[in-house]
């Protein structure tokens, strides 16, 4: 029993050594370890799926024992001051665990086939699996620094990931977006580490909330720095799971390969600061400002990024903006205090939410042939449409992770998503009420992504108009008004040009298929216009999706109350979820509003169902007979021609639209405000430093040689000069003498 | 134990050794480059020899001392020795040395001269960090600025000149102050001089006595290490020299000052120190992020680097500033740790640009393309710098950060300011740093340079650079590692400050 608890250390070092090996072999002996490829993906998968095993029984044994294992190293030993690594074992790590190995396995699969063709198929792989071991190694962690250390490792690799394809300028700054951003994070994060330390003397969680609990209530003075520190621990929070002001890198992290999306959006970054919360809970849960900021902060993001999500064309970025909205729920649940449901809903949206990535990936690599590789095209929206003809076996995964999501109920999501409503409404009926208008947009806009994608007819011929002709009329009022890209994506000092063709932008990647991508431009470009059909991707692509789809059908009946054996005990409590969770709920107070009896759940679910069909039924009367105009080329937006008397109504949905499309014009505010700030101030300490320090060296340089000119020309040895002088001081002093 | 003298073989073996260059025959660079490595290496590991076999950890005191009496008129000795704070700095001094000797390899003009000068620095190098002498420890620090004068008028960029002279008077302008203070500080009290660093410890002077001196010698280092606002030398330094140079000077020259700031101003003068460091601290803070903006301002990717070299040597200054035994041991963990990777980076950019012939960041682009490798290393020493953890850097920082906020000296509200204006820097570091890389290496941008030569690194450039990426990791890893060595002496050279 024990023993299995002692080698838990194994589990975030097991992928290592490929890591390692595939890294040097990839820096000294490129082109053998290249040729070997496919035999690399082998052993990551494998030793990953060994991690999972670990996992899986350390999770049995939390189920039956329950009971919390640390154990500890000492890294830096110093008479006053040590840092200790340590790993710490309880529910909550457990569930992530499992959670990540398995989608991170997932993940792998997927990608062996998703970036088969790719130049960097074994760069991709080191990067994923350095990932995966940076994340199991930050759910591991038994202290703040050590969450810290693996907190930026996580971060470094998503900057590697997004920026995968470092030939397509958009992903370079999309990276160093990322990066920057989570830095902010960071920094909020160190200082509410070094303040913790400070206050308590101590990095180990279970020494920090003692301290804590006991400390808090005591001392009343000093709760306002406690505060503080608990704010800035917050922001790291903030920055990892892509919360309001800090969620612009989550969508323009979508420049990354699919896979990277899914792990990003699943299992592995955005995760980090819902555990952290998560993890902290004990601490923040005796600061109520903060509890109450948090579910502010999270109330705001999901419904920012429900609306953000309505009108992008993108289908990557439209997931992208879901998540931040499903993460803002998880943010609410916890700053609501129901720790169960923010990590059921963590739990079930992973999966639900690798699904759909994972199925969008699928889209892209289908259309990718037709439509050429550039991200503008194979993944925009427009240029698909009727694809469940092609692809239907993804088409077919993709709506059910799309049901879950919007919380239909036999699907995972619906079960996390209704706890967390009911809850919100027990705390405040004013979040409650945000929370279910979410809902319903929720279901809006990812069946308006799935009707786009696979509903209607194929419009790839579309594309045609969508790149030359700017103004068509349907791209004002369905997609939005199409902005100028450089005010969009011109990021901290980026010097990217914008007008890039699309041509050049991605050189490595498209190597492999180079016959292909011709031969679909001639077909579309040519003059015929007769083109390809898009296919089904590959088996290694489809079996991750299926199993995900298993996942997303019965991962919500761990978290099911089964009442009739809960009747019994007086405790309608009897998940498993929450029996795995039990020891850590000692200490959450835990309100006991989850579903007490029947009647409460079920006028509960009725209600969070209405409003998700009533979300799908808008997006169908929207989008489901869209395609009648799609298919008419020559037609002029028929909905102002049928609708004449609702061009007010139509002025709102194009504002709502533009605002959206624009991402609520908060990139361009930061843009304008934190870039060209720091612009300003560094021209300012430039000027300072080339006019000023500098000038003063070189003033003084300057001045020492005018003088010495000055006196070699006095003293040049001529003698009329001399006398001169000689004479001028004479007068000088006869004169003065004299008088 | 048999007694040996190691330290002084170990000073004189580059230089005596390197006088030796030009009886060699001349038959091509090739033998001169392998009598220098060979050199080069053969010090290095007498080096790591002696200090494995004759220096105890555990013993605070100054070890394999050396006394032979030079001039008599004004008891000048020839007084070595070596503590823990002097250990890391010759072992990196060995390491970074042997390195940059390498890396000159491509140097052809002249170049007896050029390794000549190498080693003569390789000497005035481990003089000065194993001097026990006031006037030794000045006339090794002179020694180094000749050699150093030299590589960058001979074997600069465009602008050399400019940038030799510039860098030659700031530091001849400083070491005036430092001379002053030598003298002041070895002509007081007693009637005979007395230079020795052992006795001068217990000296007491009378406080303004003190403080002028302490800002004598501030000055010196300040040149040295750069302290704002006399840093101008350095982008200008840095942008024209050679990349082996470069290497020297950002790995160890820097590093003089901030051991000179240690091993003078805090362990001779600490009651000025003590009034002092609260200005250190702040200058530090404010240096990290003036830094950090101008080198964000900066199109020239070598004088980018240069700032943050500018930028890191902030968080030395606040350690020292802290006076704490681990704020101390943060800002020696940060001179080892910048010296290998601003050395490295140096190193990088000197080759790209080589390669590109080209500085300024607008021209650049995609060039990860032919040259994976290069790419490769550079993002890894920028993570390094920008203090990713597993590497050095982060855990000097964070060894630094402990030390400020556990300070006993500061007030709640400075420190918390001090704090968090530093932690500012660490969200600009990444900014200039990923941006560089991004305008260097992302993108996919076609020259049209003549004769650009896209060769990839080749194996020995590796080398150098995984030799210098395996202690930035293990570091990051066991920074104990480092850290045990000067642990002890710290805590002795603290207990001045705060008696108990």
């Amino acid at each position: 029993m024990e023993h299995t608890y002692q080698y838990a250390w194994v589990i975030p070092l097991l992928p290592l050594p490929v890591i390692m090996s595939m890294g040097f072999g990839l820096i000294l002996i490129p082109t053998a370890t290249k040729n070997l490829r496919r035999i690399w993906a082998f052993p990551s998968v494998l030793l990953l799926s060994i991690a999972m095993v670990f996992s899986v029984q350390l999770s049995i044994q939390q189920i039956n024992g329950s009971s919390i294992y640390q154990y500890l190293w000492s890294w830096t030993v110093n008479n006053d001051f040590s840092l200790e690594f340590g790993y710490l074992i309880d529910p909550l790590t457990s569930i992530m665990l499992i959670l990540i190995t398995t989608v991170g396995i997932l993940v792998l699969i997927y990608s062996d086939g998703y970036m088969s063709h790719d130049e960097g198929y074994l760069r991709f792989f080191v990067y994923i699996s350095f990932f995966n071991t940076s994340m199991l190694g930050l759910v591991t962690s038994s202290n703040l620094i050590q969450i810290y250390f693996f907190w930026e490792l996580v971060g470094m690799c998503s900057y590697l990931l997004i920026g995968f394809w470092f030939t397509r300028p958009i992903a370079a700054s999309a990276c160093q977006k990322a990066f920057v951003t989570n830095r902010v994070g960071d920094f909020g994060l160190l200082l509410g580490i070094l303040g913790f330390f400070w206050i308590t003397g101590s990095l180990e969680f279970r020494d920090l909330f003692q301290i804590a609990n006991n400390w808090i209530p005591n001392n009343g003075i000093n709760s306002l720095l406690t505060t503080l520190c608990a704010f800035l621990l917050f922001l790291g929070a903030v920055a990892k799971s892509a919360q309001f002001p800090l969620h612009v890198w989550l969508p323009d992290a979508m420049e990354g390969p699919t896979p990277i999306s899914a792990l990003i959006h699943a299992a592995t970054m955005v995760a980090a600061g819902i555990f952290l919360l998560a993890r902290l809970l004990p601490l923040f849960i005796s600061l109520p400002l903060i509890m109450s900021f948090i579910s502010l902060v999270g109330t705001i993001t999901l419904f920012l990024g429900a609306t953000l999500a309505l009108a992008q064309r993108d289908i990557k970025r439209s997931l992208a903006y879901s998540t931040m909205s499903q993460l803002g729920y998880m943010m609410l649940a916890l700053g609501i205090g129901s720790y169960q449901a923010a990590l059921f809903h963590l739990i079930t949206h992973a999966y639900s939410k690798a699904l759909l990535f994972l199925g969008s990936g699928s889209v892209i690599h289908s259309m990718e042939p037709l439509v050429g590789y550039s991200p503008d095209k194979s993944q925009n929206m427009v240029l698909m449409g009727g694809l469940r003809k092609y692809i239907p076996i993804t088409r077919t995964t993709f709506l059910w992770g799309t049901l879950s999501l919007c919380g239909i109920p036999p699907l995972a999501c619906f079960w996390s998503k209704d706890e967390i409503l009911s809850n919100s409404w027990l705390y405040s009926p004013f979040f409650g009420i945000i929370a279910s208008f979410t809902a319903g947009l929720t279901a809006f806009y990812m069946f308006r992504i799935y009707l786009l994608t696979f509903g209607g007819y194929l419009r790839v011929h579309f594309q045609n108009y969508s790149s030359t002709k700017e103004s068509s009329l349907y791209s004002i009022s369905l997609w939005g008004k199409r902005i100028p890209k450089g005010v969009n994506r011109d990021f901290v000092l980026s010097t990217t040009k914008s007008g890039v063709s699309f041509f050049s932008q991605n050189i490595p990647k498209i190597q492999g298929n180079t016959r292909n991508r011709i031969g679909s431009f001639t077909t579309s470009f040519g003059a015929k216009n007769t083109f390809a059909y898009p296919h089904e991707t590959g088996n290694t692509m489809l079996f991750p999706l299926l199993i995900l789809l298993l996942f997303t059908l019965f991962i919500g009946f761990i978290g099911i109350s089964f009442d009739n054996g809960g009747m019994d005990n007086g405790i309608a409590e009897l998940t498993i979820l929450s029996k795995w969770l039990t020891p850590s709920k000692n200490f959450t107070q835990e309100s006991s509003n989850s579903f007490v009896n029947s009647y409460e759940f079920i006028t509960n679910a009725i209600s969070s169902v209405t409003l998700a069909i009533f979300g799908l039924f808008i997006a169908y009367i929207f989008y489901g007979s869209a395609y009648s105009f799609f298919q008419n080329l020559d037609l002029i937006n028929s909905f102002v021609k049928r609708n004449p008397k609702k061009e007010f109504l139509d002025q709102v949905k194009k504002n709502i639209y533009s605002w959206s499309y624009n991402r609520g014009y908060i990139d361009i505010f930061y843009t304008r405000v934190f870039t060209l700030g720091i612009r300003g101030l560094t021209e300012l300490t430039e000027f300072f430093d080339k006019g000023v320090i500098d000038g003063i060296t070189n003033g003084v340089g300057l001045a020492s040689f005018c003088i010495g000119e000055e006196i070699k020309y006095v003293g040049g040895g001529r003698i009329s000069s001399y006398l001169f002088f000689f004479l001028c001081y004479v007068s000088v002093f006869l004169f003065f003498f004299l008088s | 134990m048999s007694y040996f003298p190691w330290l002084t073989i170990l000073v004189v073996l580059p230089i005596f050794a390197g006088s030796l260059i030009f009886f060699l025959p001349h038959k091509g660079n090739k033998i001169v480059r392998w009598y220098t490595i060979s050199i080069c290496l053969l010090e290095f590991l007498l080096m790591t020899y002696a200090f494995c076999y004759h220096f105890q950890l555990e013993d605070p005191l100054i070890q394999l001392k050396e006394d032979y009496k030079w001039i008599d008129v004004f008891d000048f000795h020839w007084r070595l020795g070596i503590d823990g704070l002097s250990l890391g700095s010759i072992l990196l001094t060995g390491f970074i040395t042997t390195l940059a000797t390498l890396a000159a390899w491509p140097i052809t003009r002249n170049s007896r001269l050029f390794y000549f000068l190498m080693l003569a620095m390789y000497s005035g190098q481990i003089g000065l960090f194993s001097s026990r002498d006031l006037l030794l420890f000045f006339i090794m620090w002179e020694l180094e600025l000749i050699p150093v004068y030299l590589l960058l008028s001979m074997w600069g960029g465009k602008r050399r000149l400019y940038s030799a002279t510039k860098f030659i008077l700031y530091t001849a302008g400083g070491s005036i102050f430092f001379l002053i203070g030598v003298l002041g500080m070895g002509l007081y009290g007693s009637n005979e001089p007395g230079l020795d660093l052992e006795r001068l410890i217990n000296q007491s002077y009378p406080a303004t006595l003190e403080i002028l001196l302490y800002f004598g010698f501030l000055i010196a280092y300040a040149v040295k290490l750069p302290i704002i606002p006399l840093h101008t030398w350095l982008p200008d330094t840095h942008g024209e020299a050679h990349y082996s140079t470069c290497m020297l000077l950002a790995g160890i020259l820097l590093k003089m000052g901030a051991y000179g700031l240690i091993r003078i101003n805090m362990e001779l003068l600490p009651h000025a120190h003590y009034l002092f460091s609260p200005w250190l601290v702040i200058i530090g803070a404010i240096q990290i992020i003036y830094a950090a903006l101008t080198s964000l301002g900066q199109r020239n990717f070598k004088k980018r680097i240069a700032y943050s070299s500018v930028s890191h040597m902030g968080f030395i200054i606040i350690g020292i500033g802290s006076i704490t035994n681990i704020g101390l041991n943060g800002a020696i963990l940060q001179i080892l740790s910048h010296g290998f990777i601003g050395a490295t980076l140096f190193f990088l950019a000197g080759t790209a640009s080589d390669r590109m012939r080209l500085v300024y960041l607008e021209e650049l682009g995609g060039i990860s393309i032919p040259m994976p490798k290069i790419f490769t290393m550079f993002s890894s020493f920028s993570m390094a710098s920008l203090a990713l953890p597993g590497m050095s850097g982060f855990v000097a920082e964070l060894v630094v950060f402990f030390g400020l906020i556990t300070s006993p000296k500061f007030l709640l509200m400075p420190k918390a300011l001090i704090t968090f204006v530093m932690a500012i820097g660490m969200i600009l570091t990444p900014i200039y740093l990923l941006s560089m890389l991004r305008q260097m290496f992302y993108g996919y941008k076609l020259f049209n340079v003549p004769n650009a030569n896209f060769v990839d690194s080749g194996p020995r450039e590796l080398f150098i650079l995984i030799c210098i990426f395996l202690p930035v990791i293990g570091i990051g890893i066991y920074p104990d590692f480092v850290l045990s060595l000067s642990v002890d002496r710290v805590e002795a050279l603290l207990s001045n400050y705060y008696p108990k």
